[in-house]
């Protein structure tokens, strides 16, 4: 009776375990809040681009819009997305009960025409339910870490995005301040023509002309390597890398958005420290199976028939015979201690590192905080005093100029130190953009690059999900 | 493109209606100019006319009282036979002509202070009240007096501290023209505008009689453009020159009739220079310094009299013509108010490209000054406030493009009667102008080339400089 219940709650458990990992799409998507993820589950593999992420590549792009073609397009996103599929099965293996073992024997020399035997291990049985309940956290691990992916995925387009419209600001700068010092070797040439100046004057000017163009040279491939880190995460290629950008950087706002308990805030949110809590209790429960397994006798039951009678013709009879046993295996000597033991230390191991997960998290919400908070004021300083103030200088200097109080090369200077005032604006706004996208990514519960990490998260102990048995 | 050329051609380029317009409108505003340096002229000419104190000096042998023009006289009283007056130094809101006011330091309100008449042989009392923040002393530039009254801190009395007054004592023994200034801290208190005239006039007339007499103190500012007070720690470029610390059109016209005898005493107490004061129309004679008269054997006729800094000259002269007369410094940056010193010059160079260049970079940029620079005050563009660079003023025959140490000289024939505001009217067939082109074959003279001509071998030079320099322009990094 009792292995009867075993056996159908075992069955039960198994028929609940479904090879599509749908819902474990969906259940990145609710933990994420993201809306379309690529299509996965049940589809192959296609080499081609999704058609989606092709037709928003051909609009002008914006953060938002670059997001979705990576959640829709990245190769490494959707590899782990398929990865679901690992734990899924494993999940699904751990539950299955054990197949019987038919033997059929010919024994004549037991004056029967052949023995047909069914043994079962019992003791496998009565601990498939317990394995695939230790197996079960693995997939909520994963479908933790999956949903993390997604997130970092999010904050690392988000940044690339910045750092390409960084770039191609900072170039249309660097451009215009080209063309002062092109207008100043100009002026030169024009007063060295007309008699006006030593030849001195032209060969500084022309030689801080061919020096600025050696800055715009620099930014021309700083921004073609902006764009390919882009396309990389966007995972786009060919003419999937001809988009346009949206736009400029926008304007930092009067006061960054922090919350007040940030650190508790991302501590609840943290999709890492629930991973690692899902592989604390898939350990402990693996440890249990262990220890039980390590106690519980090896029990196989067998049935045998016979087929034929010895006592009468042994040739000549027929008729079936029926038997059955037991054999039970003496936990004498293997106990599982050791698998025990083991799997008690990789718990112990990650939990140490479970706690200094959570320290590193409260110091990456308080980086992050510090990062916009100083990135915030002095965007702001840039956007609301430095860079107005150049450009009351430069106004001032055109005045004086056409005071005949100054030249040329003084308001074109003016007007160099105006850009770059404005350089210097666009990089704090990449930087307070950067560092909201970090907070973003801390706030819905992923920690990504860019906050400094401790070796308690170099690991998450994800291995071994169908190891120790 | 020239600043000039640009209004030109946005002018040709605008439609006939706009045009109208704008050629009604810039001279219903030269119209306007000319009125207000007129009216800045009077107004200036009016308050000299307004000095307090005129008919109280007038001296022995009907010699006429000093005109100090935009300046005042000194009021004195006699008490017990003593000459008495009071000078106050304090801060002064100072305008040296419209449109340019500066926070300077002067007597009794003004600079240059009062000028003080006296007679030789007067005993004057002269009570000086400091409402300065910092001690004062003034010596009597060229008296001849006790030690003890020469006002020099430190050496022979203690300054005046601020809210003090102190009396100054003497006997002015010597005819002759004089000056007073500060002694203590003079390259600050001088700089911003502490000085005044002394005249003394002789007990008995020498030489013949006069029918003007005027005083003109010349000086020198640093009032860097926009500024509101005057640099005293300034030691070599002075943008701001004047005449009794007036710069045109804000200096009164010296109005003086035909025929009459005019004398003009200069003094310098310009930090640095001096400065060769050059008359229109006539010439004159050197009469006097401050150390004295000058014998007539010894004198000699000029156009021109160098007033050395520290020093007076008094010049005498009777002019023949009818006009209005230039009287200026022949320092050629001394009429420039506030020009700029040290700016890449750009005569004549052609900064075609670099407009082109610089309207991607600055779109409100307009290259100046490649044809000259005499077309600059007539320039419709933003400057900073409070500041008068190559600003002159519109005359009646077009516009006067110097300013600074400048003013005119009316010479009219009934003087006392005339309108200090009008301009003189020239007889016809007086006024230089375009040259009939029958007149100069006869004459057998060739005008040169015209400049059309002279353009197109300048853009040939120019083609060959863009050719040389077209290879780096096309390299991919210049956008």
């Amino acid at each position: 009776m009792r292995l009867g219940w075993y056996s159908l709650f075992a069955v039960a458990l198994v028929g609940c375990t479904r090879p599509s990992m749908s819902p474990d799409v969906a259940r990145v998507r609710e933990l994420t809040g993201v809306q379309r993820l690529a299509a996965v589950a049940d589809v192959e593999v296609d080499p081609v681009a999704s058609e989606e992420a092709h037709r928003m590549l051909g609009e002008p792009l914006t953060a938002d819009a670059a997001v979705r073609v990576a959640l829709l397009n990245n190769r490494e996103l959707r590899a782990t997305l398929r990865e679901l599929g690992v734990a899924r099965g494993r999940l699904m293996q751990a539950g299955v009960l054990p197949n019987p073992t038919v033997e059929v024997e010919l024994q004549p020399e037991r004056n029967s025409r052949f023995e047909l035997r069914v043994e079962y291990d019992l003791t496998s049985a009565i601990l498939a339910p317990r394995r695939a309940r230790a197996a079960a956290p693995e997939l909520t691990a994963a479908r933790f870490h999956a949903a993390g992916a997604v997130v970092a995925l999010g904050y690392h387009v988000r940044v690339a995005f910045y750092r390409v419209q960084a770039s191609e600001q900072q170039l249309a700068l660097a451009q215009r301040m080209l063309d002062t010092h092109a207008a100043g070797r100009d002026a030169a040439r024009a007063m060295y023509a007309a008699g006006n100046v030593p030849e001195l004057n032209v060969a500084s000017m022309e030689v801080a002309y061919e020096r600025a163009r050696i800055t715009v040279a620099e930014l021309e491939l700083a921004v073609a390597t902006a764009r390919e880190a882009l396309h990389r995460l966007l995972g786009a290629h060919g003419a999937d890398t001809a988009w346009e950008l949206t736009g400029e950087l926008p304007p930092v706002p009067e006061a960054p958005s922090i919350p007040t308990a940030v650190e508790q805030d991302v501590i609840e949110a943290s999709l890492d420290l629930r991973e690692t809590r899902e592989r604390l209790e898939g350990l402990a429960r693996r440890a249990g199976v262990a220890r039980t397994a390590g106690w519980l006798p090896d029990i196989a039951v067998d049935l045998h028939a016979l087929n034929g009678n010895p006592e009468d013709d042994p040739m000549g009879s027929s008729g079936w015979r029926f038997g059955g046993g037991v054999s039970v295996g003496v936990p004498l000597f293997d106990q599982q201690r050791g698998t025990t033991r083991a799997l008690q230390a990789e718990f112990d191991a990650l939990l140490e590192r479970f706690y200094g997960q959570a320290v590193d998290l409260r110091s990456a919400a308080r980086e992050a905080r510090n990062r916009v908070t100083s990135a915030h004021a002095r965007a702001r300083q840039y956007q609301t005093v430095i860079v107005p103030g150049q450009a009351r200088v430069t106004q001032q200097t055109l005045l004086q100029y056409n005071a005949m109080q100054v030249g040329i090369y003084h308001l074109l200077q003016a007007r160099r130190e105006e850009l770059e005032a404005q350089l210097a604006h666009v990089e704090t706004l990449r930087e307070y953009w950067s560092a909201t996208a970090e907070m973003t990514a801390l706030l819905a519960g992923k920690q990504v690059e860019g906050a400094p990490r401790g070796a308690s998260t170099m690991s998450s102990g994800a291995s071994g999900a169908a190891e120790g048995h | 493109m020239d600043r000039r050329d640009f209004i030109r051609y946005t002018g040709l380029a605008a439609s006939a209606v706009v045009a109208t317009r704008v050629d009604r409108a810039q001279a219903q505003r030269a119209a306007a100019d000319a009125a207000a340096a007129t009216e800045a002229q009077a107004e200036a000419a009016a308050a000299a006319e307004r000095a307090p104190g005129r008919a109280l000096t007038v001296a022995p042998g009907g010699q006429p009282a000093v005109i100090t023009p935009n300046g005042a006289t000194l009021p004195l009283r006699l008490v017990n036979g003593v000459k008495v007056g009071h000078l106050v130094a304090e801060p002064v809101d100072h305008e040296f002509a419209p449109g340019l006011r500066a926070e300077c330091w002067g007597y009794n309100g003004r600079t240059p202070g009062p000028t003080i008449e006296a007679v030789e042989g007067d005993r004057l009392r002269l009570y000086v009240s400091n409402r300065l923040a910092e001690g004062t002393t003034v010596h009597w530039h060229g008296i001849v007096l006790p030690n003890g009254m020469d006002g020099v801190a430190g050496l022979t009395q203690p300054p005046i501290p601020p809210g003090e007054t102190f009396m100054y004592e003497f006997t002015v023994r010597h005819p002759g023209t004089y000056m007073y200034h500060p002694h203590y801290d003079e390259m600050t208190q001088i700089a911003l505008g502490m000085e005044g005239m002394l005249i003394v006039h002789p007990r008995r007339p020498r030489g013949p009689r006069v029918d003007r007499d005027f005083a003109l103190m010349t000086h020198e500012f640093r009032l860097d453009v926009g500024a509101r007070r005057p640099d005293p720690t300034e030691m070599k470029d002075f943008n701001v020159l004047t005449f009794n610390s007036r710069v045109f059109p804000g200096t009164a016209p010296l109005l003086v009739g035909r025929g009459e005898r005019v004398r003009i005493r200069f003094g310098n107490l310009s930090p640095m220079d001096h400065h060769p004061v050059h008359l229109h129309g006539l010439w004159f004679h050197t009469t006097a310094t401050d150390g004295g008269y000058i014998p007539e054997s010894a004198q000699r006729p000029d156009t021109t009299v160098l007033v050395p800094t520290g020093s007076t000259r008094v010049i005498e002269f009777v002019p023949e013509e009818l006009g209005d007369w230039a009287m200026h410094c022949h320092m050629t940056h001394h009429v420039m108010t506030q020009m700029g010193h040290g700016t890449p010059p750009v005569t004549g160079a052609d900064m075609q490209r670099v407009d082109r260049r610089m309207r991607r970079v600055m779109p409100e940029y307009m290259t100046m000054g490649t044809r000259g620079m005499g077309g600059m005050g007539e320039m419709e563009m933003p400057i900073p406030p409070n500041s008068l660079p190559m600003r002159g003023a519109h005359g009646p025959a077009s516009y006067v493009d110097m300013g600074g140490m400048f003013t005119v000289l009316k010479v009219r024939e009934q003087p006392d009667g005339a309108d200090p505001r009008a301009w003189f009217q020239h007889p016809a067939g007086t006024v230089a102008g375009p040259a009939d082109a029958a007149q100069m074959r006869a004459d057998g003279v060739t005008a040169p080339a015209p400049a059309r001509a002279r353009r197109a071998s300048a853009d040939e030079h120019t083609a060959v400089t863009r050719e040389r320099e077209a290879p780096s322009d096309r390299q991919s990094t210049e956008r």
